[in-house]
């Protein structure tokens, strides 16, 4: 049974612990295939995330509470349709009271995926498939500063398919001006984005979305309880426009937007996300550089309008 | 003998207030004729109202619209102002139970722009502020936080976060980016017990995992401890409960008025002022012994229009079950004047109007109850409360307010009204109304006609 992952901060390791198969669903094949029709005020993403659910007849998904446009969506798609789905709730807060919860939620997933035919994993097991993702995520941090976007963002997504480390990224030397792509979560569909930037005279020097180099984020603490280790590797290391205060955000971004000399950034933003979207003029004041706030709704790429922009950005940063 | 009571204008208000006051009118001290509000505040939407025209219905203006003047008067005396946020109905109660402390709901200016026609330019501003209209009219908060002209800068803002709107989140997070400090509670998403998992049960029917139940009660007590600090003084078990008994007899007295005017067989009072009225079930409008005064008057007012039969709607008027609150309080006066009338409502937070109970140690009691907000579980818990109280109250239509820009709204009026009509074949529509709606009142009358016309066709059948 395969189980896709609506959210980075559900990890994929809990579910490949109970030997089931799991991907993050951005990368899936299926997913964002069409244009889904959206009501005023519905997020694109989050309608894909539930039609993709609707049609998956040997795959569930899990949903994350982080916005209200999933945690809607997963009420839309159990009360309209057989979906087999799951409603995580991933905390805004850091309290002791959030990780208790945060937890409750990794054991409640557990029963879901062994309903699904998954297995109760040993604290060996667990503890290997941790070693695993760990080791990934380690040397794509290493190598990500230095990695050209789109092999990056394929290494992510491989990454996010089934856990494992593509061939060695090789260093680039990168010309011209270092942009930072910022915001939701940015399919294969939409990788034309670098190529774009690139042909505007702009390289993405660092790529925050929520398929980027944020998701690297999670790190273990050698502790003897490898499910104690997964709760507070995620739930210390969750880096996300949801979280309350989002202070790590920044902080996160501020630290690589010096170190990479970044010089503008591309807020990208699916219509109808209200959390990224709000992001925008404190993106500006905090991080003192230009944004430019890419919007999309659709599976088609950028719209040439887009594309002007993208380049008039590109332009007045040269 | 039935009589139908006629509603007034705001020249009719004038009228009335002067008979009023020559027949010996006691008005509490924040009283005086509507007419100032428009002329001192700029509520220029009073203009556009019908009201009703008892003394009990003055004195309920009077009260809402005093709130911010109230609340300077209080920070004047020395009392701490809290700013709670989005959780409507459950910090309030903490902080009425101690001295020196004040608390109202920011939130509540999203009908600044409403009550002003928009000349306060808060919307405005708020886009200059990087929040646009894309998002809900509660953006107006964020100008009113930093313009100072609207209500007093809290001395603690304290906002639930979690299962809550995007819009409301992005605001407030918005608003802290801007320098307002905000301590933040996590609310779970409700979800049902699962088999074998200890469960909780609920107020309004419904039941909680225990893990949800003990994760809010240990954010409020994160809460209790941030008031405490602010009054100085313990927030200890007893003083709790004495809030909480407090907070109930709100509730008891809005239960009566509910079940007074919606179950009538014609209303005795206006679906305006009822929506007003349960509103002050949230953060009492900032003063909780005086809400006690307002309900039991308006109450009492209702209970002798029932004795004589005197209506302001006549028996023929469509009993409508509403969903959310109005962006634009002229919609509700529209309601009645395309043949409706209200027999309940789920203005968006049936937590608030429920009784807390008084027989669990009193954290634990606030938590259940907050953990039973309507915006925080599953819209199909919301659908199934509309359907109970449709039914209790002989509802014939439902009409779902769309809150534009609102991120709960796009997902959940579908269920709503699915579940409405497979449930109980009731005629339901959906309404997006804009803080001033004005321009839109022909297409807003026009749906609201094709409901009533539908439920009144459906009596002859």
């Amino acid at each position: 049974m395969r189980v896709f992952l609506a959210s980075p901060w559900i990890p994929a390791e809990w579910v490949r612990a109970h030997g089931l198969e799991s991907e993050g669903i951005w990368f899936a094949e299926a997913f964002r295939r069409s244009t889904p029709p959206l009501s005023a005020g519905n997020c694109a993403f989050a309608e894909n995330v539930v039609q993709f659910a609707e049609s998956q007849a040997d795959a569930a998904v899990v949903f994350p509470t982080a916005c209200d446009q999933l945690r809607r969506g997963y009420d839309a798609a159990v009360f309209r349709s057989s979906a087999r789905a799951f409603l995580f709730n991933v905390p805004a807060t850091q309290t002791p009271a959030a990780r208790r919860l945060y937890r409750a939620e990794l054991e409640r997933l557990g029963n879901f995926l062994r309903q699904l035919g998954g297995t109760t994993p040993t604290p060996e097991r667990l503890g290997a498939e941790l070693d695993a993702a760990g080791q990934v995520r380690s040397a794509l941090r290493t190598i990500a500063p230095f990695a050209e976007a789109r092999s990056l963002a394929r290494a992510v997504a491989r990454f996010c398919r089934d856990g494992s480390l593509a061939e060695p990224l090789p260093p680039t030397i990168p010309k011209g001006v270092p942009l930072a792509i910022v915001g939701g979560p940015l399919s294969q569909a939409d990788w034309p984005l670098f190529d774009v930037i690139a042909a505007a005279g702009g390289f993405v020097a660092l790529n925050g979305t929520d398929t980027g180099e944020r998701i690297l984020c999670p790190t273990w603490e050698n502790r003897p309880d490898p499910l104690a280790v997964l709760v507070d590797g995620y739930f210390d290391h969750l880096v996300d426009v949801f979280r309350r205060p989002n202070t790590g955000l920044y902080a996160w971004l501020q630290e690589r937007l010096s170190a990479r000399q970044v010089r503008g950034i591309v807020l990208w933003c699916f219509t109808g996300c209200d959390l990224w979207r709000a992001e925008w003029q404190t993106l500006r004041e905090a991080c003192h550089l230009p944004v430019l706030l890419l919007e999309t709704d659709d599976a088609a790429g950028l719209a040439p309008r887009d594309v002007s922009r993208l380049q008039a950005f590109v332009e007045t940063l040269q | 003998m039935n009589a139908l009571m006629p509603k007034l204008d705001l020249a009719g208000w004038d009228r009335r207030y002067a008979e009023l006051q020559g027949r010996g009118l006691h008005e509490a001290a924040y009283g005086g004729p509507l007419r100032r509000h428009v002329d001192r505040d700029r509520d220029f939407r009073l203009e556009q109202l019908q009201f009703d025209g008892s003394a009990a219905a003055l004195r309920l203006w009077n009260f809402l619209l005093t709130e911010n003047e109230r609340l300077h008067q209080a920070r004047g005396r020395g009392e701490k102002i809290v700013g709670t946020m989005k959780d409507l109905g459950t910090v309030p109660v903490m902080a009425y139970a101690l001295p020196g402390l004040r608390a109202f709901y920011p939130d509540g200016a999203w009908w600044t722009p409403c009550l002003m026609e928009g000349s306060d330019q808060l919307l405005q501003q708020a886009e200059s502020l990087g929040i646009d209209a894309s998002f809900c009219p509660v953006r107006a908060m964020l100008p009113a936080f930093q313009n100072g002209e609207h209500f007093p800068r809290p001395d603690l803002l304290i906002c639930s976060t979690g299962a809550v709107c995007d819009d409301f989140s992005a605001i407030a997070q918005r608003l802290e980016h801007l320098g307002h400090a905000i301590f933040w509670w996590e609310m779970p998403r409700r979800r049902a017990p699962e088999p074998g998992e200890g469960a909780c049960v609920l107020p309004g029917n419904l039941t909680a995992p225990s893990i949800q139940v003990d994760c809010v009660r240990l954010e409020l007590e994160r809460v209790r401890l941030a008031l405490a600090e602010l009054a100085g003084v313990p927030l200890d078990d007893a003083r709790l409960a004495d809030g909480l008994r407090a907070a109930n007899r709100v509730r008891r007295l809005l239960a009566s008025l509910r079940q007074a005017v919606y179950a009538a067989p014609a209303a005795p009072l206006p679906a305006l002022e009822m929506l007003v009225a349960e509103m002050l079930a949230i953060h009492f409008c900032s003063d909780r012994e005086e809400t006690v005064a307002v309900l039991a008057e308006l109450l009492a007012e209702a209970h002798s229009r029932l004795r004589r039969g005197h209506f302001v709607s006549g028996a023929q008027a469509v009993r409508v079950f509403w969903v959310n609150p109005v962006a634009d309080l002229r919609a509700m006066n529209l309601l009645e004047d395309c043949g409706g009338r209200l027999a309940g409502a789920d203005f968006m937070f049936s937590h608030a109007l429920d009784l807390i109970p008084e027989d669990l140690p009193p954290l634990e009691a606030l938590a259940r109850t907050a953990l039973a907000d309507p915006m925080v579980g599953p819209a199909t818990d919301r659908a199934a409360r509309v359907v109970r109280e449709c039914r209790a109250n002989r509802a014939e239509a439902v009409v779902i307010a769309r809150i534009p820009g609102a991120s709960h709204c796009v997902r959940e009026g579908e269920i709503i009204r699915q579940t409405v009509r497979q449930t109980l074949d009731l005629p339901v529509i959906e309404l997006e109304i804009p803080p001033v709606s004005d321009a839109m009142l022909p297409a807003l009358a026009s749906r609201l006609q094709a409901v009533v016309e539908t439920a009144l066709a459906r009596r002859s059948k």
